[in-house]
Order: C-alpha cells, then sequence, then structure tokens
C-alpha cells in the first residue's frame, strides 16, 4: 500500500512542501530512500526504526521504498523523521481510520520514540499556512514559536505514541491557543542608560542615530564604557511590531537561535567577534545557507567592537547590504535572499596604543602608524557612517556636579517622537528614517536657508571636509531638528551635525 | 644660463663618492676653470677608471640637462641668488637644488617647526600665525606632520613658503604629503641639499634642520617633546645666531616640554604673530573682524578664561544644555576661533 504524508524542508527563509511517499510490499525486506536526502536524511531510516520499535509500534519487514518529492530539491536535516514515521505506520496499516491527508508533520525523533524540537519552524508554519495547509503536528519543544501563527489547528506533541493516538482519535491532543504579542516581554535586561556616567557626547549621538536611523561610530582609548554604551542602543529603539517580530523570529529561527520566549520580543543586538569571516557576517553554508551575523541583527544592531582589527574583506562585503537592507547569497544550491536592515554601531581606538588625544596618557604611535590605522577603514564605508563621534576618558565627576542621568525610557520618548515626524514625512517615498534619504529626498524635505547653506560652506573650508560629507551633515542635521521639533533645519541643528564628523576633518 | 665654471662645480658635487670636506678642498684648491682637468686625474683614484677631461664635461653637460629637463635649478654658492645668510653658517650647503618660485630665495624668511605630533590648539594657532606672518616673511619648514604642516597650511595660499626637504626632489617624505608637495611646487618654493633621487637616510633630518636654521632670521617653535627633532632645529638657530621663538604650554604636557625648556633658557614667548612682528619692528598687517552672535561671544569669553575645558563641563559654567554647547563650540570652530582637540575638550585659539 502507498502513504503520502506532507512535510516541509526549508529553502532560505521559505518553507518549501515535500511529499513523503512510502511504499511498503512485497518481496524480500529491504528499506529504501531516494528524492535526494542527504546523509542527516538518509540517517532517520534507523532512528524511525528504532522509534518505531520502543513505542510498541510494529515495523514492517516487507520490501519498503521511500520517496521524497518533488525528488529535484536537497532535503537536509533531522525535521523529515516524524513524516516518514507516520508514513511507514500508514502505509502498513496501522493507522486505518486516520485522517492525515492535510496535516503537516513536522520534527526529529528519538530514539526512545521522543520528539525533539527542529530548526526554523516558524518560517515553516508561514510558508505552509500561505500554500494554504492548516493542521499542523509539530514537536512539543517548539510549541512556544509555534502560538504565534494565528489562524491554524497545531497540535504539540511530545512523542510518537502521542501522535498516533491523536490521530487514532483515542487520546487527542489540544491544539494550541494564539499568543499574543509583548513586545520587551523579557524586560529590557541590565543594560539602560541611566547607569552610564557622564558620555554627554555619546549619549546624544546615540539619541540621534536611532532617531535617524542612523550608523554610528564611536571612537576613544580602552576601557572608556564603549561598549556599554552600545548595549543600550537597543533599549531606546522603537519597539517592535509583530510584523518585525515575526520576520526576525524566522531568521533567528532558521538560524537556530532562537531563545526561550519562542519569539524575538527585543530588538536583536549582535557582536560578532572581529575573528568573524566575511561568509558568518553575510550569511552561507554548503547546501543549505545559512543567514549570517547581518541577518540576525536585522531590525536591531550590528555591533563591530575594535572596527579596524576586522578583515577588510568582511567590512568591505557590509557596504552593499547597508545599502539595500538584504544581502543575496548565492552558492550551487541556490540563491537565496536575507534580509538585513540594521544598524551598525561600530567602536574603535584613535591609535593603534589607544592614547591619542587623550589628556593624561602620551600616545607612543608615529604619525604613520596611526594613518595605517585608520586607513583599514575604507573611505565608502566611512561614508555609511553618519555619525562619529569620541568617547570621553574623564572621570565624569571631575566636570560636572551630580546631576540624575536620563534613562532609557526618557530618551525612547523623544526618539518615538522623532520616528513618527519622519514616518509622517516619508509616508509615500518607500522610506522610513532620514538616513534612508536619497538625493532627491534631500532636495524635497531638507532645504536649508541661505544662513545654512553658508555655513556648510565654511564648515568645509574650515575644517577640510570631504565632499561626501556633505549630505551625511544635512541628513543628520534633519534628525536634531525632528528631535527638536522643528520644521525646519535651523543653523544651530547645521552646527550640531557637524560637531559630530571625526574622521572627515582628517585628510 | 650656467657658466661653464658652475657646471664643473656642479658635476664635482654630484659626485657621491667624494665627502663633504673633499668637495670643499678641490673648490679651494684649484680655480674653477681648471676643474675638469683636475677631475679627470681624480678620477682614477677616486672612480677606479680613468675619465678624459671632455667626457667630465660631457657628463656634467648632460647632468645640467637633466635637472632643467624636470624643472629643476641648482644654486652653488656662486648664484646671485644663493641666500646669502646660509652662506655664513658652518658647513653651508655647496649646492641646493629647487623647483617652484625662484624669486622667494630674495625675501626675509622666517622658519616655524613643531613636532609630528602636535596637539590640535598649537596646530590651530601655528597656521594663524605662520598665515599672518607670511604676509611680512616668506615661511621656511618642512613637510612632516603635525608643526611643519601647520605652517604649510597658513603660508601656502599666499604664496610666501619654502619647503626644504629631507631627500632629493623626485622623492617625497613623508609619501602621504605627495600631494601638498607637488601643491608647494607650484604655490611656494621647494628646496633640497640632496640628489634629485636621493632616500631620505637618518641623518638627512639633521642636515637639513641646519639649513632651515640657517635660511631665516629667526624660528618659532610650535611644539616639541623632550627629544623632538624640532629642537635640533632651534639649538642650530641659536648655533647660527638666529632668534628662537616658542610656544608656551600647559606644565606637565609631555607635548610641550621642548617648547618650555627652550623659554627658561632665554627663548622669546609668543603667543601671537604680533609677538614676533614686534620683536622686528614691523606693523601687524589688518585682518578681518569676524562677525558673533551673543552666544557665540558669551561662550567664546568662558572659552578664553577655561583654556582647555571639556564641552559639557562649559555647556554647565554657561548654564545650558551639552549639546547646545556643542552646536555653538561647532560654529566657533568653522569661525576659526576654538578648537577641539581629544576627548571633547576645546579652546580658543
Amino acid at each position: 500500500m502507498i502513504a503520502k504524508i506532507i512535510c516541509y524542508a526549508l529553502n532560505g527563509l521559505e518553507g518549501v512542501p515535500v511529499e513523503v511517499e512510502t511504499d511498503v510490499n512485497k518481496g524480500v525486506p529491504s528499506y529504501d530512500m531516494v528524492g535526494l536526502p542527504d546523509a542527516a536524511v538518509k540517517e532517520s531510516k534507523e532512528r524511525v526504526r528504532s522509534a518505531l520499535k520502543n513505542s510498541g509500534l510494529l515495523f514492517p519487514m516487507n520490501r519498503i521504498t521511500i520517496n521524497f518529492a518533488p525528488a529535484d530539491i536537497k532535503k537536509e536535516g533531522a525535521s523529515f523523521d516524524l513524516a516518514v514515521a507516520i508514513s511507514l505506520l500508514k502505509a502498513s496499516e496501522q493507522l486505518v481510520g486516520a485522517d492525515v491527508g492535510d496535516i503537516v508533520f513536522l520534527g526529529e525523533l528519538a530514539l526512545n520514540g521522543d520528539l525533539r524540537p527542529i530548526n526554523g519552524l516558524l518560517p515553516i508554519l508561514i510558508s505552509a499556512k500561505g500554500h494554504g495547509f492548516t493542521r499542523f503536528i509539530v514537536p512539543a519543544g517548539n510549541e512556544k514559536e509555534a502560538r504565534y501563527l494565528g489562524g491554524a489547528e497545531i497540535y504539540p506533541a511530545d512523542s510518537l505514541t502521542e501522535v498516533v493516538k491523536h490521530l487514532l482519535g483515542e487520546r487527542p491532543i489540544l491544539p494550541l491557543e494564539t499568543a499574543e504579542f509583548v513586545p520587551n516581554a523579557g524586560g529590557t535586561g541590565s543594560a539602560d542608560l541611566k547607569f552610564v556616567k557622564g558620555q554627554p557626547m555619546a549619549r546624544r549621538a546615540l539619541e540621534i542615530a536611532v532617531a535617524g536611523g542612523h550608523n554610528l561610530l564611536m571612537s576613544g582609548p580602552p576601557g572608556t564604557g564603549k561598549t556599554m554604551l552600545a548595549r543600550c542602543l537597543p533599549t531606546i529603539m522603537p519597539d517592535l511590531t509583530f510584523e518585525e517580530a515575526l520576520e526576525i523570529t524566522k531568521i533567528h529561527s532558521v538560524a537556530g537561535v532562537l531563545g526561550e520566549e519562542g519569539i524575538v520580543t527585543e530588538r536583536p543586538f549582535r557582536t560578532p567577534h572581529h575573528t568573524a569571516t566575511t561568509v558568518s557576517m553575510c550569511g552561507g553554508g554548503n547546501k543549505i545557507v545559512h543567514p549570517g551575523e547581518i541577518s540576525l541583527a536585522h531590525g536591531g544592531v550590528l555591533f563591530l567592537d575594535e572596527l579596524p582589527e576586522y578583515k577588510r574583506s568582511t567590512l568591505e562585503a557590509l557596504r552593499q547590504p547597508l545599502e539595500d537592507g538584504k544581502i543575496t547569497v548565492s552558492r550551487a544550491g541556490g540563491t537565496f535572499t536575507f534580509p538585513a536592515r540594521f544598524m551598525l554601531c561600530a567602536s574603535m581606538n584613535p591609535c593603534p596604543c589607544g592614547n591619542y588625544g587623550s589628556s593624561e596618557r602620551t600616545c607612543s604611535c608615529t604619525p604613520a602608524e596611526i594613518r595605517r590605522y585608520r586607513k583599514k577603514i575604507s573611505g565608502p564605508l566611512l561614508d555609511r557612517i553618519d555619525l562619529q563621534v569620541e568617547v570621553d576618558d574623564i572621570h565624569y565627576d571631575e566636570l560636572v556636579s551630580s546631576e540624575q542621568q536620563e534613562s532609557s525610557a526618557d530618551v525612547k520618548a523623544r526618539v518615538d517622537l522623532a520616528r513618527r515626524i519622519q514616518r509622517a514625512r516619508f509616508a509615500e517615498c518607500g522610506i522610513h528614517t532620514n538616513a534612508e534619504m536619497g538625493e532627491r529626498e534631500i532636495a524635497r524635505f531638507c532645504v536649508l536657508d541661505k544662513e545654512g547653506d553658508g555655513i556648510l560652506r565654511s564648515a568645509f573650508e574650515r575644517m577640510h571636509l570631504s565632499a561626501r560629507a556633505r549630505s551625511r551633515i544635512i541628513k543628520v542635521a534633519r534628525t536634531i531638528a525632528d528631535l527638536d521639533g522643528s520644521e525646519d533645519i535651523q543653523p544651530r541643528h547645521v552646527f550640531e551635525a557637524v560637531s559630530y564628523r571625526l574622521y572627515d576633518k582628517i585628510g | 644660463m650656467i657658466t661653464q665654471e658652475e657646471r664643473a662645480y656642479l658635476w664635482l658635487c654630484a659626485c657621491s663618492r667624494l665627502e663633504y670636506r673633499e668637495k670643499v678642498a678641490l673648490l679651494r684648491a684649484a680655480p674653477l676653470a681648471e676643474l675638469f682637468p683636475r677631475l679627470a686625474e681624480l678620477s682614477r683614484s677616486v672612480l677606479g677608471r680613468e675619465i678624459a677631461a671632455e667626457g667630465c664635461e660631457r657628463a656634467a653637460d648632460g647632468f645640467v640637462r637633466s635637472l632643467e629637463e624636470k624643472g629643476y635649478f641648482a644654486l652653488t654658492l656662486l648664484s646671485d641668488d644663493y641666500p646669502e645668510q646660509l652662506k655664513h653658517i658652518p658647513s653651508p650647503p655647496l649646492v641646493l637644488y629647487g623647483t617652484g618660485n625662484r624669486a622667494l630665495l630674495r625675501e626675509r624668511m622666517f622658519c616655524i617647526v613643531g613636532s609630528r605630533i602636535i596637539p590640535a590648539w598649537a596646530e590651530k594657532t601655528g597656521r594663524r600665525i605662520a598665515e599672518q606672518l607670511s604676509r611680512r616673511f616668506v615661511i621656511v619648514t618642512g613637510l612632516a606632520e603635525g608643526g611643519d604642516l601647520a605652517a604649510v597650511e597658513g603660508a601656502l595660499p599666499g604664496g610666501n613658503l619654502i619647503s626644504v626637504l629631507p631627500c632629493g626632489l623626485d622623492e617625497c617624505y613623508p609619501a602621504a604629503h605627495a600631494s601638498v608637495k607637488e601643491k608647494i611646487k607650484r604655490g611656494g618654493l621647494l628646496l633640497s641639499e640632496l640628489l634629485p633621487g636621493e632616500q631620505t637616510r637618518k641623518y638627512s633630518f639633521h642636515a637639513r634642520n641646519r639649513i632651515l636654521a640657517g635660511l631665516c632670521e629667526g624660528v618659532l617653535v610650535l611644539s616639541a617633546g623632550k627629544k623632538s627633532g624640532a629642537l635640533i632645529t632651534a639649538y642650530s638657530a641659536l648655533d647660527c645666531g638666529r632668534d628662537v621663538f616658542a610656544l608656551p604650554h600647559n606644565a606637565g604636557a609631555s607635548s610641550g616640554e621642548g617648547c618650555n625648556e627652550l623659554i627658561k633658557k632665554g627663548a622669546a614667548l609668543v603667543t601671537e604673530a604680533q609677538d614676533i612682528l614686534d620683536w622686528y619692528g614691523m606693523e601687524a598687517p589688518a585682518s578681518a573682524e569676524i562677525a558673533l552672535t551673543a552666544e557665540e561671544q558669551r561662550i567664546l569669553e568662558l572659552l578664553r578664561a577655561e583654556g582647555e575645558i571639556h564641552f559639557a563641563a562649559l555647556a554647565e559654567r554657561a548654564g545650558i544644555k551639552p549639546f547646545e554647547a556643542s552646536a555653538v563650540l561647532s560654529a566657533l570652530e568653522i569661525k576659526g576661533l576654538a578648537v577641539k582637540s581629544g576627548g571633547n575638550k576645546y579652546s580658543a585659539v
């Protein structure tokens, strides 16, 4: 008898339906799998055999052929185990009367028959729902992630036995209730701007960067709190919407880094080490392509500590995703596009020894060394970093009398306001933030009066600014004006924007 | 037009196998007209093979032609425009190769130098002093980062700038300043004692510094650590009987120890171009008034009162928000009245 069971394979962030066909026939007992299964899928043979036996079910001693259709795409991973087991049971007439036609089975089997959670469940569920499937059996370990898919019957199961009993109607499983999405459900964690002492320049830069979606570079001697400042970025970013959260969760689910909550409720903060390869940054893999750090940072922050230590080629690879908000990775197995709209936050020392510009310690680097160090970051990359600030290397108490530091929540309120202004402004432009403005939008929304234009002109002459700094200064001035609630860009906004250009002044 | 005598002189000086004192001895020993036969005699012992006097002459012609093709000129001690003051220093350069505006050599010269790593305020101040002095003097300096570059940037727009290289005119040290060198060639004057293709060596800087000191009437040191090369220029200026000036630095600041030491030993303390002009009894060139808003004026006065100060501390003194202060300071910076140094600190210049 032939049985057909629906299962799903992952192709990038999309689920692709796979039919598991099983034929149990008379003949010399054998057990074959066809239809481009990879090693992990082929090994499911042994897992399924043991799982059936240890669940008190019968493994048919016949000629068994299992086919994965469509036969032309490669099947990878262990998520087909449950579907293989069910189709074997169906084909060997152990599930008489059970209706399995339109149920999607997902899960990996343990030898004792338990169901193990799989990676990429949410993207599969979303795709399958789009294909018209509404009934799913999933591992109980994936329950939290599955809860957020509304409009479908999802049955979580702990073991093969539970699934069989459910299908035969002996002990039905209750479908999952759809969960309500709550942003920042896990609390904001330990990072908060109120714990950051001093650093008025950097704090302000953080606020402007988040408000306008600008990228940020912090420069300062080691141990001055650059990392701590960066960790505060997600706490002042606008809350995730459900759609954003689903998109981020899809990526994290495919990469297998989804946390306990089952859905991402906080904006991601990714800190790849500077030894990271280009592939780990951008995504890649042998047959199935996995998303890289920039995609995992989608919707959140990619923090590159000690920017000049990263490999040049790795940094250059970021340029195109920074522009497009997505990355397309091509491999022999196919071409995959992952979203990668992230905020880049980088930190660096001012020179190799770290003391350049410090008032207390002397810098032991030669000018040539400093030039070499800074040259590691290419102009085109620096081009995409609108805000460049210096982090203070002093005890703040020495400067200013004790003052209550603003908390992240206060800053976030201002950021939300500025974002609302931008949403209204760009309603028909297809962009969301000031940083995304092109030349056309700048000409339309960032009109400088004669005085402002004069300021820019003299700033260029006096401060040796590079020509490409102009549009970045204007964009930042626009964001500062938005934070100020001002309709037009005023001279003081331009002046302030000019003060956040640290590295344009060099050369 | 280069005379036959000068040709022989140049050819002798271009001979790298002879030392300075040997060249001087040769130039003194024989009348220049007899130099070629004398060189031909020498060729056996120096070069190890004999070259006839005519051969020497041909080679000398070729050398002079190659200089002219590159647009270089060569000054010998016999040239009319070899700077008179330079002839009187110990071991003056026998030849100076140059390219650019030769007329600058007849002007009064003043030297501005500083260490390569220089505080931002000193750089800004140096640039301004160079700009103002360059209307009365030709500014002489090197081509390195920091102090030299400040002098170049100040004086080059007016064209009154001589840069003396520690390498041949074909070379550029530091290599990163090739574009600066090109600008000086067009707008000012480049000089070097070395043959056009010669590379920089350890001792070239010391030798170059004696030319800087020898050319000028006085030297201003913008910044110098305890063992800075700028001090070598200052001390060789003293040896030549030139005036030495220095910018005062904060006590304890390592980048200014050398300057403060010079002042302690009697160098004139300089905070603005007028100090130097007064020394030489000159009038200050008129400068344009810069328009300031009331807020900018207030912050500038506070900044002047405080010296170097963190912008947040300044904001507190002024009773405004830090980011408002950074906008005003940025305005002052653009107007050339304030300068940002490391660690978000500002000072007035």
